[in-house]
């Protein structure tokens, strides 16, 4: 870290992506929310949790830089510093990486407890990028958090698991299993979102998925062509060139720091259904 | 303490399946009856069990009968999915002989129903029921009447009162939210693949997508009250209904539901 960097002491707070469900686009958010957050000049750095099936580094486009990950750091095998690895296209953005070759197992609490203190002193934001379903890998990835973004896709069964997840939230965490700390705060991102399709009525629209889940809606990204390719070039998508997905992630990284930053849904064809919920000129 | 329901349930099927639910004793006494300094090397919990019961209403067991029965079971799979069942001999005297029992329990496991008892075993002997892992299950009418002991038990558990529980949250997919004696209120939704139980009424101020189970203990006068309706299961007592059989004028309405005459009722209210 620069000396720099270190003047204002570090925020330190732990925000799991996570959603029950495979394939809903949490890897993606995990690269676009810490690339966001870092191109804002928070210090931060994104954990991958998915121990035997890494895609975090591909998709931030540092595969071929890694030498040690966190199962290294866990086991004692490797310094943490010797793990991170500095994105290049900003410099206040860090990946630590994870295993391919070894399973969810090698996640212990106390590893990660101390890795994330660890983190905590140097970090504004760390992101934890969970695995998909509710086992060890993503009990561990959530263990620690303060805040929790909730991946969903507008469809039954991706909302159902959210809301699971979300139960695991309020009782499997540190947080809740400790007498007088606040909750984990969640919030939903609604990903994949494709207004033709809600249109059509062969999507949720946003307010049914809110009405199921019952917590704060951080954005909602649009089903987009651009993350494909974001993830191909293995760029995170608010650093490639601009799209409707890039800047609806980008709102969502400003509503995570608590700026208050009005919803608004690319290519909405009906964009007086969201005036209506939320009483907000546009 | 064994309780179960008789008497017509909501099918009119040939084998009627109602639930009945088990609470078995609670050792206390053991617990605070340790010498100072012993350790006490087990503990010993009331568990509360529930079963489908399955009430043979003729003596032919035939083809049919497991059509019948695969029919039922196909409306509500999860419900019968690996259940731990009972069956109930009361209607047929002629069934209880150790070769159709027998006969009968191996199609009945075939189909991933759990059986583990006899109800009404009539002549059927205690091992020969043992014989093919069965217990013979006291209920109804021939339960033994409350000796001085339960009846002691009972009244301390009044003197108790019932204790009612508050939920301020959603009830989540796959939390299970238990009010053992008295009435539980949720001030938030019940999510599908979710389950309120009580042994009292149960309020819901929020929409109920889940499964609500009022009156587990055998309370028939217990009820569920919810702001908008839309459950995969509602029970009273042991009687239910699945999300499949709801009837269309009160889904997604402020409904009461309650029992009437074994006879699983809704309406609606507001």
């Amino acid at each position: 870290m620069t000396v720099d960097l270190k003047e204002k002491p570090a925020l330190g707070r732990v925000i799991v992506i996570t959603s029950g469900k495979g394939g809903v686009g949490k890897t993606t958010s995990a690269a676009a929310i810490s690339a966001g957050l870092a191109k804002q000049g928070h210090r931060t750095v994104v954990i991958d949790f998915d121990v035997g099936l890494r895609n975090l580094d591909m998709t931030m486009g540092c595969e071929r830089r890694v030498v040690f990950d966190f199962i290294n750091v866990i086991q004692g095998d490797a310094r943490l510093k010797q793990a991170l690895i500095r994105d290049k296209r900003l410099e206040n953005l860090s990946i630590l990486p994870t295993s391919q070759t070894r399973d969810k197992d090698a996640l212990t609490k106390e590893g990660v407890e101390k890795v994330l203190d660890e983190l905590k002193q140097e970090f504004d934001y760390i992101i934890c990028d969970s695995p998909a379903g509710i086992e060890h890998g993503a009990q561990m990835a959530m263990y620690f958090a303060d805040e929790a973004v909730v991946v969903t896709n507008p469809e039954v069964s991706s909302v159902r698991d959210s809301d699971r997840v979300l139960g695991l939230l309020s009782s499997q965490t540190k947080r809740a299993e400790s007498e007088g700390a606040d909750a984990v705060k969640a919030q939903v991102l609604l990903t994949r979102h494709d207004p033709a399709r809600v249109e059509s009525g062969e999507m949720m629209n946003v307010e049914d998925v809110l009405e199921i889940l019952a917590v704060p809606l951080l954005g909602v990204i649009p089903e987009s062509q651009a993350i494909l390719r974001a993830s191909n070039i293995g760029t995170p998508v608010v650093l490639d060139q601009p799209s409707a997905a890039s800047r609806a992630y980008e709102d969502a990284v400003r509503r995570l720091t608590g700026e208050e930053v009005e919803m608004r849904i690319a290519g909405e064809r009906r964009p007086g259904l969201f005036h209506r919920l939320f009483g907000r000129a546009s | 303490m064994r309780q179960t329901k008789s008497g017509p349930a909501l099918s009119r099927d040939p084998p009627e399946q109602e639930q009945w639910q088990t609470v078995s004793t609670r050792y206390e006494e053991t617990r605070h009856g340790a010498m100072p300094g012993e350790i006490i090397p087990f503990q010993i919990r009331g568990r509360f069990l529930m079963a489908l019961s399955l009430r043979v209403d003729v003596e032919a067991d035939d083809a049919a009968f497991y059509e019948r029965l695969d029919a039922q079971r196909e409306t509500s799979p999860q419900f019968f999915d690996e259940a731990p069942m009972v069956i109930d001999l009361g209607n047929v005297p002629g069934m209880a002989e150790p070769e159709r029992l027998r006969a009968m329990v191996a199609k009945l496991r075939e189909r991933n129903l759990r059986v583990f008892g006899v109800q009404n075993p009539g002549v059927l002997s205690e091992e020969a029921l043992q014989d093919m892992g069965l217990i013979p299950v006291l209920a109804g009418k021939d339960a033994p009447l409350p000796d001085a002991r339960s009846s002691k038990r009972r009244k301390r558990a009044a003197l108790r009162g019932v204790e009612n529980k508050l939920v301020r949250a959603p009830v989540r997919s796959g939390q299970m939210v238990v009010c053992e004696s008295g009435d539980l209120t949720v001030i938030g939704s019940v999510a599908s693949g979710s389950e309120v139980v009580a042994g009292g009424n149960i309020h819901i101020y929020g929409r109920l997508r889940g499964r609500a189970m009022a009156g587990v203990h055998g309370d028939e006068s217990a009820r569920i009250f919810c702001q908008s309706l839309d459950a995969e299961l509602l029970a009273i007592a042991g009687l239910y209904k699945t999300s499949e059989t709801l009837e269309d004028a009160v889904r997604d309405r402020a409904t009461h539901v309650y029992l009437d005459n074994e006879r699983l009722c809704m309406e609606v209210i507001g």
